[in-house]
């Protein structure tokens, strides 16, 4: 359940009314538009250092303690993570600084398997008795839900690995001082304030730097940096005298980079266009309801990938094991290699070493090595999501390496990788899309999302939205939104964009697990064509 | 494992003494987070995870001149919090003048609240589990398959400044929640509940609950298709809508033009709204319901009217948008209280129920999301538990459906108000009680169970 920022996509070609020629706006930055490797991409250079001088290393003996600590009280098996987050957020609002906040949470987190069930405990306090108490603690709740449990746990063997990773980037985010942060989204807010009508502006970026050291009683050891930036910037136009607002949000991305990402981005030069975009919102034509063709640019499919494709083949779903909160799914194991969830075109793949994906690793957080795998092949469901504990349950051999937790003192357990839409074969353009459509409505950008907890059932709305009429863009729509069935919808995609389409979109906050955990992840896809109910939201307002 | 306050008093004093020590520039505040927290969670029938973690946030706010940043640390010990301190000024120094900037707050009065429940804070893996048990015990015997959450913790929260503020809240919290479905996967029923103390939760009679809405949800369900219904909406359900008014209940976004509240030159305050029956108040000190007496920014939270008989009475205001105007600040709410302006007009569930000739009952709303913020229309589904109502009688149980909605519209078609309750969720203290609506709208059927 994505509750973070923003898409990607300079959507300056549809600038103002008269100009809805040029799509080369599609284009993104460079780092969204390699086709995927078999494995992790290369470690940054710069970050060898930085794995060499990390002063997690100090406490790398403490994180052996409670390992061994564990494993002396009873634990069968035991993992522990050191976890240092760096959070940077700077926001402006209009003419002025509105946050400036920097954060660090650093501890140590301790997971062991004793008597056949599993525990958890974890502390910021970095001192050996702290760490005998948490040790002792795992092992206790262990056993106690051990009392409660008719067969024990089973992990999937895995091989003995050691290494570091950095995720690539050009320019660390942190090396940019806050006063240029500032002075950067102060101008971005300037240029769309200068646009008349547009009465707030709200503009901020995120810069993020999750650190990890994963020690295992099995003798696996790695280490891992990784960094993301979300900018964003939202333009509020508002007419007092018929009481109506309007919102546009900057469809740029979250992405695992560097600050050079967010200089690709140019929020500055685009600023004018979201704010133009505000306006025409305000005055946009409501939308005529009814069941027909909508276009999904990628800045508004990949989240509809993520809630209906993503979390419908998380195997722990499909088992029940979330069945109190975030729901099962329409998907079931005796489904796999048969069930028919989309058209032949539809292909949808689940990798954690994409470049610049939110979610790619060169390790989960059980020392999985990462990869790129099927879930959809032409149109047939073919894979799922799996840990340790889950790959038994469909009798595959070993993980598909997908656990993860948000934090030193969070349980890991099954999370989403990148999961994308491949793009078709006949290279089509969003033109051409367009062109083939008499009556249909263009989505861009993400909006208001919900989907049942099965997966079923979905409603989605987006930033900004065209009718198409007679393979052309007609005029500026409001109050849009597409509602669907999962499987009547994938069934339905009839048109797809080809490989120079192809853009990443994610979110930095993906909420799953009880306590609520949240996980960053990337999709990636073209531009596809679908039949959805389109709804008028605007109840005559 | 007989608990300590995850941070005590005179712990907390000295820490921000510490911290303050450090200080060089004139406005500098603390705020330091402490939160013990444990959890056991049940699914497929049996326990899956448990984990207990003691989290500590240390976060400091340097102010000079407008310039202003906040920095914050996991570590406690002298060295680190001075090194906070350090950090927030020279990142305060080097940032741009925010002109909405308030002076700090000096020493303030807060209301008495008795959060902390000694008891909750001492409850270690074995009583965990023995809620767990409880519940595992109702599914078998019902022939259900159970999944759920059990979790506790116990937390302080302490705001202080150089201006001699000082606000320490010690609390505890409980809930629990459980979803016990039907072998064939046909029926799914929830119960949940949540209270400063863990004895407060019946862990049984939660599970029956559940295990029963199960039970009449299985088998073939009928279709009801989209339209408006009349809804007996269960305290969850409530809450889960509500509070996206409670969140737009801002004066600033109302005063410039983009809020549900917004009127030509002002807001709406003033206006009759809603059911004159309505009433929405909050108030921290209440005896079952304690939270926090006091606004992330230290200024004391008073019990305040929200809407009185239907009637919008106050909006929330920050220091800077409230002496723009010239009225005095408005916190917003910590806690939440819906209810009957007259509570002997509140009726069971079973009475609201046998007043609804054809209507649908609504456990709760899952996966709700803002749609159109200019009349808070918001989106979601119903789900575990959704059943149709003949003649006063649960007839049977129906398909999911998905409603395009507003809160506002909901408090304003109200037929008839139940008992509150507190709801479960770890945002807002929430009670609230069922309530009866009229022009429900469900705009999808969904297949999920």
């Amino acid at each position: 359940m994505p509750s973070s920022r923003r898409s990607f996509l300079a959507l300056a070609g549809l600038g103002s009314a008269s100009a809805l020629a040029p799509w080369r706006a599609w284009a993104g930055p460079p780092t969204s538009r390699v086709p995927a490797p078999a494995s992790a991409p290369a470690s940054a250079d710069a970050g060898v250092a930085m794995l060499t001088t990390s002063r997690l290393l100090a406490d790398e003996g403490l994180a052996r303690a409670a390992i061994d600590a564990a494993r002396k009280a009873g634990a069968s098996y035991a993992d522990c993570r050191l976890v240092l987050w760096r959070r940077e957020r700077v926001s402006v609002r209009d003419d002025h600084v509105s946050g400036i906040g920097r954060s660090e949470e650093y501890g140590l987190g301790l997971r062991v398997i004793a008597d056949g069930a599993w525990g958890f405990a974890a502390t910021a306090e970095r001192t050996p008795k702290a760490i005998a108490g948490i040790a002792r603690a795992a092992v206790a709740m262990a056993r106690q839900s051990a009392l409660l449990m008719p067969q024990p746990v089973a992990l999937a063997p895995a091989q003995v690995v050691q290494g570091g990773w950095v995720s690539p980037f050009q320019v660390d985010p942190f090396s940019i001082s806050i006063a240029d942060k500032a002075e950067l989204l102060l101008a971005a807010a300037r240029a769309a304030l200068a646009v008349q009508g547009v009465a707030h502006v709200d503009a901020s970026v995120a810069c993020l730097r999750e650190e990890k050291l994963l020690l295992t009683s099995e003798g696996s050891r790695v280490h891992q940096i990784f960094f993301r930036v979300a900018p964003g910037l939202t333009a509020t136009a508002i007419d007092r005298r018929r009481g109506r607002f309007a919102a546009r949000d900057h469809e740029v991305q979250p992405m695992l980079a560097g600050w050079e990402h967010v200089t690709a981005a140019d929020l500055v030069a685009g600023a004018p266009q979201i704010a133009d975009d505000a306006l025409r919102k305000l005055h946009a034509a409501p939308v005529v309801p009814g069941k027909k063709p909508v276009i999904l640019a990628p800045s508004n499919l990949w989240l509809t990938i993520h809630e209906s494709i993503g979390h419908s083949t998380e195997l722990d779903r499909a088992l029940g094991l979330e069945a109190n909160y975030a729901g099962t799914s329409f998907l079931t194991a005796d489904k796999t290699g048969k069930f028919k969830l989309g058209s032949e075109i539809v292909d949808l793949v689940a990798d954690r070493t994409q470049p610049g994906g939110l979610a790619t690793t060169a390790w989960d957080d059980e020392a999985v090595p990462s990869q790129r795998w099927d879930l959809v092949r032409k149109g047939t469901f073919v894979g799922w999501q799996t840990t340790r504990d889950l790959a038994g349950a469909i009798n595959e051999p070993t993980s598909r390496g997908c656990l993860y937790a948000d934090g030193y003192a969070s349980v890991p357990f099954a999370r989403m990788p990148n999961v994308s839409l491949q793009p078709g074969a006949e290279g089509y353009t969003t033109e051409d899309l367009i062109g083939a459509t008499d009556d249909g409505v263009l989505i861009t950008g993400r909006g208001s999302w919900s989907i049942d907890q099965q997966r079923y059932n979905f409603q989605f709305s987006g930033q900004f939205f065209w009718e198409i009429k007679h393979g052309r863009l007609t005029r500026p729509l409001r109050d849009v939104a597409y509602q669907a069935n999962s499987v009547e919808f994938w069934s339905s995609c009839d048109m797809l964009g080809g490989a120079d389409t192809y853009r990443l979109g994610g979110s930095l906050s993906d909420g799953k697990g009880e306590p609520s955990q949240s996980n960053s992840v990337s999709h990636g896809c073209p531009p596809a064509r679908f039949i959805v109910n389109v709804l008028n939201t605007g109840g005559g307002a | 494992m007989s608990q300590p306050s995850p941070l005590k008093p005179e712990e907390a004093r000295a820490l921000v003494k510490a911290a303050l020590a450090a200080a060089k520039f004139p406005e500098v505040g603390v705020r330091i987070s402490a939160r013990r927290a444990a959890h056991m969670r049940f699914a497929a029938g049996a326990p899956t995870t448990s984990g207990e973690a003691l989290r500590v946030e240390v976060s400091v706010t340097a102010t000079r001149d407008g310039r202003s940043a906040t920095v914050s640390g996991t570590d406690r010990d002298p060295a680190a919090l001075a090194q906070l301190v350090r950090e927030a000024e020279a990142l305060a120094a080097l940032a741009p003048v925010d002109p909405e900037t308030e002076p700090p707050l000096g020493p303030q009065t807060y209301a008495r609240v008795a959060a902390r429940d000694p008891k909750t804070a001492e409850v270690g893996p074995e009583g965990r589990t023995e809620v767990v048990a409880r519940a595992l015990k109702v599914a078998r015997e019902a022939k259900l398959v159970a999944s759920g959450l059990v979790e506790h913790d116990d937390a302080v929260t302490v705001l202080a400044n150089r201006a001699g503020l000082f606000a320490y809240h010690a609390s505890t919290s409980a809930s629990l929640t459980t979803t016990m479905r039907t072998p064939d996967g046909t029926g799914s029923g929830w119960a949940g509940a949540s209270s400063f103390r863990l004895a407060d939760l019946d862990a049984t009679a939660l599970a029956r609950r559940a295990a029963d809405k199960a039970t009449m949800s299985a088998g073939a369900a009928e279709v009801l298709g989209p339209g408006a219904y009349t809804v007996v909406l269960e305290a969850q359900a409530v809450a889960d809508l509500l509070s996206f008014l409670v969140f737009s209940l801002g004066a600033r976004a109302a005063d410039e033009g983009r809020s549900f509240f917004s009127r030509p030159g002002g807001n709406a305050i003033g206006e009759a709204l809603f059911d004159p029956r309505i009433v929405l108040r909050s108030d921290p000190a209440d005896p079952n319901n304690p939270s926090t007496p006091f606004a992330p920014d230290g200024l004391p939270l008073a019990p305040i009217r929200w809407i009185d008989r239907g009637v919008l009475k106050a909006l929330s205001s920050s220091r800077f948008w409230a002496s723009k105007q010239n009225k005095p600040p408005v916190p917003g709410p910590r806690s939440i209280f819906l209810e009957a302006a007259d509570p002997a007009q509140a009726k069971d569930l079973v009475e609201l129920v046998r007043g609804v000739e054809r209507g649908v009952l609504v456990t709760r709303l899952w996966y709700n999301r803002m749609l159109e913020p200019r009349q808070i229309l918001a989106t979601g589904l119903t789900r575990d538990g959704t059943f149709k109502i003949e003649g006063g009688k649960i007839a049977g149980p129906i398909k999911n459906l998905r409603y395009n909605e507003s809160p506002a519209a909901m408090l304003k078609n109200v037929v008839a108000i139940g008992r509150p309750e507190r709801v479960a969720g770890d945002g807002l203290v929430s009670v609230v009680p069922p309530l009866v609506v009229r022009d429900f709208h469900f705009a999808s059927v969904s297949d999920a169970v």
